[in-house]
């Protein structure tokens, strides 16, 4: 025995080693300074290009670039921050420096660039927050303008009304097939943003100057009801566009006007379109322009930056920030830059696109860096889809809208103290771990007294449960202290514990149990399909026909293929007009098309139909292995007994495949249960309105994302307990834990 | 008679498999189209297979002008490692709670299932704070650590499961023909369970090649960085590299794909208990 366990050990020094060799990989990082970025490629190039020169002249320096999507560099960089760590300079839109700011995890920069210095900035390009200045500015812009294809809208409109009158010439149907084939106007007119212009060319806007939401106004209604005439009565647009959808139809020249933003023209040369900039329309009601909302980019500097360092990296922002790098880039990628000693150039003032660019940011409005616009997109864009999909009228809309803005607001604002519970809890958690190791002590007796004879199944079982609850342990106790807190937006770093409040807000959102039902639904239809599909599949596969071994392979793509893309191909298939599903219902099954995106129920089932195809092939594979545990001599025995086949599946095959089947449905239950990712890129987060969320996605945009961590912990443990109750129940009932033999 | 029965069956058999990998299939032909077409469009109005002016380009920029090998070769390290770290604990782990009985079994089958249950995106910010501490950012370790802990618990209750499928008698033979607890797991239990093997081999390897959200927080070296990184960085906010997403994306699922083939063998072999049960 003892010369087996010394093997065991050498197996485990080998793994420690490996281990060891795959960590070897820490580096320097003392004269390296990170940039985030979420820069599009091409500016990632001019950067990179910038960058190399940079690091020519100061050699010994080096500079890494890395680019993060800006929802995930926002939150990713708040995490390494708050951890002490992360890049030493962040750039992004001007939005992201709100909740920086009130985080206090990056530098203020008026404290280390001089007023000299700052002077020659643009003054939209300088954020300021609280009186502090926390982010220089780049580029002017992200601001949406009217783009037009030169060959089929040769003078662009001035007024609405010019753009319904070339919108209505514009769109045709060109086979006269009844459907239409080309459009007046496309954009991706189901995102807030990209309704702003409207709102503001009819003189509304979205928070007055103590940063109160005013979406409930008559302006709001007048520009909703706009919109939806477009669509219904003037019918120039699409019924149903996404930004994809919008991109492609102006890309293959099957639309004459687009609204897009800065980011985007250079695509459409590359695509072959002649195009041309214009500013979006004047309101003929109003007499006002409809004015895009203008997000400056540029960079902050890490609060976790060391003074020895400090230097450097603003070496660096001056190095990128310079006269000559910005007219480069300008020049290049078509963006507007920050710094007025480049305005007056005569390359600047030639550039027919720049030109106009610049006229539409000179119409334009800034784009609130408040943390408070956060709850003001996320309150606008459920009601306002809702307008679109017919659900609502555009007044209940504003009224929705308002409400639920001041709610967020409320929300993301909330704070509570309670000083009391601190002690209380501390108390409480002792006194549970007393009774529970009180409870167990009989346990722990026995433990000790069996420890010799139950020694070689601890040595097995020890390695797997160590490296578990090496990763677990600490985050799971962590969200549980989190949960107890009023961690939030103003208390990131100075939490402290408040009790069980959280809690209560959890039971008491009146949202929680339809998106709790939702979840069941979801859950059990998903698991349904995997397991009833896997298995038939994985029985006929194992009738060891020829050519199985070909369909075996090619089943299980769906789950080899990487889920992103798949996903949004699927996206893509429920189109309304373009989508294949929809072809395939009306062309071979003489159906009417389906609705898939707009409406919640067909969203919720084009979500489901999607996770089933990509989670049949597991469960398959699973049952194929299931099934050669089943001797072939019992399939024997029972046709000499003349059984059927559904005898031999009911009474032979389920019997002998459920105990390696119980574990996989359970935690396919349990997986299925907390994904996320499909819900989030088939839905587009929970489109149409907010209504194909599980619990999971919703915990993630209405209390996540709006920095309600304390909230949002509560929340999953809630989501945690449910599981864990479904589980024990579902192991009880399956007798899953107990051993066969 | 029966000869024309089993005929129908067959005929039918391939009629649902065929419907089957059609449907498997088209979604995933989509991404090829998308990888073939010229100028980076995710979608089209055309439902053309093969778009016009069809390119293999994106192939050749992947392979050429990107540290597409690179990600490869990454992303192989670890998701071995993680492969064989998950095969190892796991077969070892589920044959204790198979076989034996022990204080405390019931509390680890549990336990094991409820690391699974907690969202995972709110156990990010403290497992990073956790890494820091031990110094593990940045490096291949911590992912490893964090890749086997979350492959584990489904291995070890597949693996459990499977060996619960086993007759003890056989061990029980074994022990009487002198070999040892251990020498009876591993040279009469460990082969049988070969299913149940492939299985955790297949899931430990796709957990690590495929996971992003921890990789992303951990590996902030773009020298370190796995296939799913390496890929994110043809996305940008409404200017993604489609075709060359597309393009990876495929590319990346060959290996998964081969490596199911080269388990297939005893995934399926059908040899194993068949022949020695009964």
């Amino acid at each position: 025995m003892q010369k087996h366990i010394s093997d065991h050990i050498k197996l485990l020094i080998t793994f420690s080693v490996l281990f060891f060799f795959a960590g070897c990989t820490q580096i320097n990082r003392e004269n390296e300074i990170v940039i985030w970025h979420n820069m599009r490629p091409e500016e990632k190039t001019v950067l990179q290009r910038q960058l190399d020169e940079f690091m020519q002249q100061n050699p010994g320096i080096n500079v890494i670039e890395l680019y993060k999507e800006t929802e995930e560099m926002r939150s990713g960089y708040i995490i390494a921050a708050v951890g002490g760590q992360g890049p030493d300079l962040i750039y992004g839109p001007s939005d992201q420096v709100g909740p920086f700011a009130e985080m206090e995890i990056i530098k203020p920069l008026d404290e280390i660039f001089s007023s000299d210095y700052i002077y020659n900035f643009n003054e939209n390009a300088l954020i300021y927050s609280d009186g502090k200045l926390w982010q220089l500015a780049d580029k002017l812009g992200n601001h949406l303008t009217l783009v037009y294809n030169k060959a089929l809208v040769p003078v662009p409109p001035k007024t609405d009304k010019e753009l319904i009158e070339i919108g209505k010439r514009t769109t045709l149907d060109l086979n006269n097939n009844g459907r239409i084939d080309q459009y007046g106007l496309v954009w991706n007119y189901t995102e807030p943003y990209f309704f702003i212009p409207f709102l503001t060319g009819f003189g509304g806007w979205v928070l007055d100057s103590l940063n109160n939401p005013t979406l409930n106004t008559p302006e709001m209604i007048k520009a909703l009801k706009f919109i939806q005439d477009l669509r219904d009565k003037h019918k120039i647009i699409p019924s149903e566009a996404d930004y994809d959808i919008a991109d492609i139809l102006f890309k293959e020249g099957k639309s004459g006007m687009m609204i897009n933003g800065d980011w985007s023209w250079s695509s459409y040369g590359n695509a072959g379109i002649d195009y041309g900039i214009s500013m979006l329309p004047l309101m003929t009601e109003t007499g006002l322009y409809a004015r895009p909302m203008v997000a400056p980019k540029g960079y902050s500097i890490n609060v976790n930056v060391e003074d020895e360092k400090l230097p450097v990296v603003v070496e660096l922002m001056k190095f990128l920030l310079s006269p000559e790098k910005q007219l480069e880039t300008s020049l290049e990628v078509k963006t507007f830059p920050s710094r007025k000693e480049v305005y007056e150039n005569p390359k600047l003032l030639e550039d027919e696109i720049l030109i106009h660019s610049k006229k539409q940011i000179d119409e334009g409005i800034p784009l609130p860096i408040v943390t408070e616009m956060r709850a003001i997109w996320d309150a606008m864009r459920p009601s306002y889809q809702a307008v679109l999909g017919g659900a609502i009228t555009p007044e209940r809309a504003a009224r929705n809208m308002q409400r639920d803005a001041e709610l967020k607001i409320r929300e993301l604002r909330e704070t509570y103290e309670n000083p009391v519970m601190e002690v209380v809890i501390q108390t409480g958690m002792i006194l549970i771990v007393l009774l529970l190791l009180y409870i167990i002590r009989k346990s722990i007796v026995a433990f000790l007294k069996n420890l010799k004879r139950d020694a070689f199944a601890y040595y097995l079982v020890l390695p797997a449960m160590l490296i578990m609850l090496a990763v677990i342990f600490y985050p799971f106790v962590y969200n549980l202290i989190i949960s107890l807190s009023n961690m939030s937006l103003a208390h990131i770093h100075d939490w402290s514990i408040v009790g069980f409040i959280q809690y209560v807000k959890v039971f008491t959102e009146p949202q929680f149990y339809e998106v709790f039902l939702k979840t069941i639904i979801w859950t059990l239809t998903n698991i349904t399909f995997h397991v009833v599909l896997g298995v038939a599949l994985a029985l006929l596969l194992n009738r060891k026909l020829p050519g199985t071994t070909l369909f075996r392979t090619l089943l299980i793509l769906p789950w080899a293929v990487p889920q992103y893309i798949v996903a949004l191909t699927w996206r893509g298939m429920f189109n309304y007009e373009y989508g294949s599903i929809n072809l395939i219902l009306v062309k071979y099954l003489s159906l009417s098309p389906v609705e898939w995106l707009k409406s919640p129920v067909e969203a919720f089932a084009a979500v489901i139909i999607t996770n089933i195809w990509l989670g049949f092939p597991f469960m398959m594979i699973i049952a194929l292995g299931a099934l050669q545990s089943i001797p072939q001599e019992l399939y024997e025995a029972a046709d000499i007994d003349g059984a059927k086949w559904y005898h031999k599946l009911k009474n032979i095959t389920i019997p002998l495949i459920k105990p390696v089947m119980i574990p996989a449905i359970t935690l396919g239950i349990v997986w299925t249960f907390n994904n996320l990712n499909v819900i989030w890129l088939v839905s587009n987060a929970g489109e149409p309105s907010d209504k194909t969320h599980i619990l999971v996605s919703y915990v993630y945009k209405a209390a996540f994302n709006l920095y309600r961590y304390g909230y949002a912990a509560a929340f999953s443990f809630v989501i945690f307990l449910i599981l864990l109750a479904f589980g024990l129940l579902f192991l009880r009932k399956t007798k899953a834990t107990e051993s066969v033999y | 008679m029966k000869n024309k029965k089993l005929l129908i069956i067959n005929i039918f058999t391939y009629i649902f498999l065929i419907a089957f990998t059609i449907i498997a299939l088209y979604p995933i032909l989509n991404v090829f189209t998308i990888s073939i077409r010229p100028n980076d469009r995710l979608l089209s109005t055309s439902l053309a297979i093969i778009p016009e002016g069809a390119t293999f380009k994106q192939y050749i920029e992947l392979f050429t002008n990107r540290p597409f090998l690179l990600w490869v070769w990454n992303s192989t390290i670890v998701s071995g490692v993680v492969t064989i770290t998950g095969v190892a604990l796991a077969s070892t782990a589920g044959y204790a709670l198979s076989r034996f009985k022990f204080i405390g079994k019931q509390v680890s089958m549990v336990g094991i299932l409820t690391t699974q249950m907690f969202p995972a995106t709110m156990l990010l910010l403290p497992m990073y704070i956790m890494l820091i501490k031990l110094g593990l950012l940045n490096s291949y370790l911590g992912i490893i650590i964090v890749y086997s802990a979350t492959a584990l618990p489904f291995c070890v209750w597949q693996m459990k499961g499977y060996y619960d499928t086993i007759p003890f008698s056989l061990e029980e033979s074994a022990r009487i023909d002198g070999c040892n607890r251990l020498q009876a797991f591993y040279k009469i239990i460990f082969p049988l369970a070969a299913p149940a093997l492939v299985i955790t081999a297949l899931f430990s390897f796709m957990t690590a090649w495929s996971e992003y959200i921890v990789a992303a927080q951990i590996l902030q070296d773009t020298k370190l960085y796995t296939l799913p990184l390496g890929l994110k960085s043809f996305q940008s906010n409404l200017t993604t590299e489609w075709g060359l997403y597309a393009a990876a994306s495929l590319v990346v699922s060959i290996p998964v794909v081969a490596l199911f083939i080269i388990l297939s063998k005893w995934l399926v072999s059908g040899l194993t208990l068949g022949s020695v049960k009964g």
